[in-house]
């Protein structure tokens, strides 16, 4: 649905749209007041140079057995989307209750590489780990998505039903064959999502793409990473070629053979992190019926709430509001690049290729490469951040705008974009933005392990101390941050009366 | 329906899965790591070549595997997914401490004093001292990985001890490049004004051309502390042989190839303890690194 | 939409539901399955066919509650030689046998229609109710349909606007106006023009 923001001068009230527009815009000018922005690199050119003439000479053959890699990516997104999908679906038939939408709830509030680092140490550097990282947050995503496309759906032929059919049976013959294409198509882009999350956990030592992107970019070889990012790149272009419906079954048998070696899983050690490293440390050496250990754990709380939560609750804040707002000017600016009401095709065909490249390079690659350039400040995060979800945004208005229908006689140009196109796009534009608010905050937490000050920076700190009660107890206070952001996003986009299908990516 | 037939197909196959994937190595390798103290490249060319020396002196097929971070080389340590590991002081004394039976059993000459460079940014006019520069207050700051001995730990207990308070509240910047290499790279570019860096880094890569002294120069050198050495888990006699840590020592003790030790870079190594870390394990509880 | 109605149907009659259209008759449909609760089908106006799924799974639906799931889910990946022979001879009694397992969405509007009605034989029971099955078939063919209907159930409820064949094939007719029973009576008794009355204004 489309809510105009026209504001005619017979309706000098303001539409409640642009109120709210304006209310965020203004909290990110206050965020903005408060965040440490600079590019702290004297000479910042000179390693933009450096990066340019990466880019402009790839290199692909720095990385012995780079098919071995490029395989096991996929073979980790696969299974990963694979599992999660199977677990979503299965989640998906018990939605409706409450426990089910809690539990689904918190575990998509916490990041793939939040959930990679906790795998690492409970199975070390086991093929399960990248897997398990994938398939349990996207688990709870799909179960989500799943359940609201089978709900949405119009569904006649449950009506007719012989009494006494059994719901696996009503299930598979009147639901599913009726959402099947949209579940697929949702599934595929949840693959492609996959494939992101895949390189990702290679940053954290998993044998994926990432795993030699990160050695190839920390150690300012920018040919070798230009020749991975573009393998990359290729892969997700391509994705329709080599995805196909009747192949899926074959690559799922094979890929668990394609993940690599890795260590045997010790069921000692999983016992023991669940028992015993994850126990707050007063409780862990203290006597449960000693007062002294529970005095010890309120201070271990207190102290771990305002040194490390509070303050990477703050910043994690900050930066979330300033990218958020920044992700719209930026999807507006963006949108259209690609909208056939204002460009021909050769120049959308080149606004297409830039959207395509900034919305599949993950947004924590994209900060790792701008942190490179201009050193350690917000800045890096908030320009991949906007860059990444703008372009996701500018590229779903972008083909939004092109089925708006224009009157013969329409304007060109900037007053097109400003009279005609935006004002009918805006509430679709909103909708997919308060979707994205959630994804933002998550993704500025994991900016963290890059050393900006947000939550997780704090959760990657208590890792490298090995202290996995505190780390424990801030991935917890972040999916419940997390969780905050994704009700307060779901009421004004009920209040706005929001809605969008596309906007679940 | 092909595509109900390809749902069902995935489900019997994920279904499948836990097996294959649970499954067990088949032949156990021995296995050791090292803390990712420097470039990646440079790491696995040293590790992989020690990995040849070791298989064929043990008699054992011995691999290296790399890791990201110093916590992962601990965990994967403790989770004996390696059974060796080439530590630094910190991460060594961690590593033990969790796991009861471990023991440190060689060390490289430098190691028995080893020393953490403090270095600085031309444009701050920061000269060597004798004594701790003070005046580094108020710039910006970069320490190594988190979990480092020589680029965190040395350089916070030093800063605390003059400065009487944590770094965030004696610097206006505080960061971590995540390896040695990263600092002396940003303290160069003028990223972070001041760092503090492992002095064979620095050594190996001023050889080797990377340092441009016009930009960035040493300002302090710490009194002299114990640092890297090689931990191996104490079951691994259960797993191979009666003696195999014995063995393992002996056959590190005996590196003789200049190339290999070159690239470290080290003399030669000698034997190490235990207890030869205390004061690592003292500085750390007392900065509150370690609970 | 209706008011006031009261109505019972037993055994065994053949029951024609007359009427203009948006008088009340799919409503007047729709409260007599709710409120019956013996073994019945129905074929509603829209028919209440999966568009992705073949005419022979359609139509199988129909006996989804007399098997067990594994079994149900076995012949929709595929479908057995036992459940295709007992679907195909209703099929080519309503003229769709060479559509067997062309998807239900590429049907015409009268196939759909006559699909959801093999779907109702399939399923058989004691009671029928239909929702203009016959709408959008002729003459010929609405006769074939209603043969098979008044043969394979015991009762038939049917919402139609032939009022010509609801004489011929109905024993009673009810004759909805302004959400009121206008009319109701043996249809035995009744001629075309005593029906008149409820298309007039």
């Amino acid at each position: 649905m489309v809510v105009s923001t026209n504001s005619a001068p017979s309706a000098p009230r303001t539409s409640p749209v642009v109120k709210v527009s304006m209310g965020f815009v203004a909290v990110a000018m206050v965020c903005l007041v408060f965040a440490d922005i600079s590019i702290t690199t004297l000479d910042p050119w000179s390693e933009m140079k450096r990066m340019a003439w990466g880019a402009v000479t790839p290199d692909f053959s720095v990385v012995a057995g780079i098919g071995m890699v490029i395989v096991r990516t996929i073979a980790f997104a696969l299974l990963g989307v694979a599992l999660g999908a199977l677990g979503g679906f299965m989640l998906s038939q018990v939605f409706h209750l409450g426990p089910v939408r809690w539990a689904c709830a918190s575990v998509r509030a916490i990041h793939e590489l939040f959930w990679a680092l906790i795998f690492l140490q409970m199975l070390g550097l086991s093929p399960l780990t990248g897997v398990l990282a994938i398939a349990i947050p996207y688990a709870g995503i799909c179960a989500k998505v799943y359940a609201e496309l089978l709900e949405e759906a119009d569904l006649p032929a449950l009506r007719i039903l012989p009494r006494g059919t059994g719901m696996v049976s009503a299930l598979f013959f009147a639901r599913l064959p009726e959402v099947w294409v949209h579940l697929k198509t949702y599934t595929s882009y949840r693959f492609e999502c996959g494939l992101r999350s895949a390189t990702v956990l290679g940053f954290v030592g998993l044998p994926t793409l990432g795993f030699h992107l990160e050695t190839a970019f920390a150690e300012g070889n920018y040919s070798a990473a230009a020749g991975l990012l573009i393998i990359f790149y290729v892969l997700i272009a391509t994705l329709r070629f080599w995805m196909r419906p009747k192949l899926v079954g074959f690559y799922v048998l094979a890929a668990p053979f394609l993940l690599g070696g890795g260590a045997a899983i010790d069921m000692g050690n999983i016992v023991r992190f669940l028992t015993v490293d994850i126990v707050p440390a007063p409780l862990r050496r203290g006597s449960f019926l000693d007062g002294q250990t529970w005095s010890d754990l309120g201070d271990w709380t207190w102290t771990l709430l305002m040194d490390q939560a509070l303050p990477g609750m703050v910043t994690t804040l900050l930066l979330t509001q300033i990218a958020l707002v920044a992700t719209g000017i930026g999807a507006l600016f963006l949108f259209p690049l690609i909208s056939k009401k204002f460009f021909g095709p050769v120049a959308r065909s080149v606004g297409h290729v830039f959207l395509v490249v900034m919305r599949s390079t993950p947004e924590f690659i994209l900060a790792y490469i701008f942190l490179q350039l201009w050193g350690p400040s917000m800045l890096p995060a908030i320009v991949a951040l906007s860059l990444h979800n703008g372009a996701i945004i500018g590229h779903l208005v972008g083909r939004f705008s092109d089925e708006v229908r224009l009157r013969p006689d329409s304007p060109r140009g900037l007053n097109l974009y400003g009279f005609e196109i935006v004002p009918r796009v805006y509430g679709q534009f909103l909708a997919f933005l308060f979707y994205r608010w959630e994804v933002i905050m998550r993704e500025t937490a994991i900016l963290g392990i890059l050393g900006i000050a947000t939550l997780g920076f704090f959760i990657d700190s208590a890792l490298a101390d090995i202290r996995l009660d505190r780390a424990m107890f801030l991935i917890a206070v972040t999916a419940a941050f997390n969780m905050g952001i994704d009700i307060l996003s779901r009421r004004i986009r009920r209040r706005l009366r929001l809605r969008s299908q596309a906007g679940r990516a | 329906m092909p595509s109900i037939r390809t749902l069902s197909l995935c489900s019997a196959v994920s279904l499948l899965l836990s097996g294959a994937l649970g499954s067990p190595a088949f032949a156990e390798p021995f296995v050791f790591t090292a803390i990712p103290d420097e470039d990646q490249s440079r790491l696995r060319q040293r590790f992989d070549k020690l990995a040849v020396y070791l298989s064929k002196e043990l008699g054992v097929e011995t691999k290296y595997i790399p890791v990201k971070s110093y916590a992962a080389a601990i965990t994967a340590f403790r989770n004996n997914q390696v059974q060796l590991a080439w530590f630094g002081g910190l991460s060594g004394v961690r590593a033990r401490f969790l796991v009861p039976g471990s023991q440190a059993i060689a060390q490289g000459y430098e190691d028995q004093a080893f020393v953490t460079y403090f270095i600085a940014h031309a444009s701050t006019g920061l000269k060597s001292s004798d004594g701790f520069p003070k005046d580094m207050a108020g710039k910006t700051f970069t320490f190594g990985s988190k979990g480092s001995t020589s680029g965190r730990l040395i350089p916070e207990f030093h800063i605390r001890r003059i400065f009487k308070t944590a770094p965030a509240m004696v610097f206006t910047k505080v960061g971590f490049s995540g390896n040695h290499s990263k600092t002396i790279a940003l303290v160069q570019s003028g990223a972070y004004q001041v760092g503090a860096v492992n002095f064979k880094v620095w050594q190996n890569q001023l050889k080797a051309g990377k340092i441009d002294t016009a930009k960035v120069s040493i300002i302090w050198k710490t009194p002299p502390y114990p640092d890297y050495q090689w931990t191996i888990r104490g079951d691994v006699s259960k797993r191979w042989k009666a003696g195999f840590i014995q063995r393992v020592r002996d056959v590190l003790l005996g590196m003789k190839d200049p190339d290999l030790l070159a690239s470290f870079p080290r003399k030669s190594f000698v034997p190490a303890s235990n207890i030869d870390y205390q004061p690592i394990w003292d500085m750390a509880k007392q900065i509150k690194l370690i609970d | 939409m209706l008011r006031g109605i009261s109505l019972t149907v037993s055994a065994g009659e053949r029951v024609a539901l007359v009427g203009e259209s948006g008088a009340g008759k799919s409503t007047l449909l729709s409260v007599l399955q709710n409120r019956y609760d013996g073994n019945t089908a129905l074929i509603p106006q829209d028919p209440g066919l999966v568009r992705n799924l073949s005419v022979f799974h359609n139509v199988y639906m129909g006996s989804l509650h007399r098997h067990s799931a594994a079994y149900n889910l076995l012949n929709l990946v595929w479908p057995r030689p036992a459940e295709v022979e007992r679907i195909r001879p209703i099929l080519e009694r309503l003229g769709l046998a060479d559509k067997l397992f062309e998807r239900a969405g590429q049907l015409s509007g009268g196939q759909q229609q006559r699909t959801a009605i093999c779907r109702a034989l399939l399923q058989g029971g004691d009671a029928v109710l239909g929702d203009e099955p016959v709408s959008a078939t002729d003459n010929h063919q609405s006769r074939i349909i209603l043969d098979a209907l008044t043969e394979t159930f015991e009762t038939v409820i049917l919402a139609m606007h032939d009022v010509d064949l609801a004489l011929e094939y109905s024993t009673r007719i009810i004759g909805i106006k302004d959400g009121g029973i206008a009319l109701d009576a043996a249809a035995g008794g009744l001629k075309r023009a005593d029906l008149d009355f409820l298309y007039r204004d």
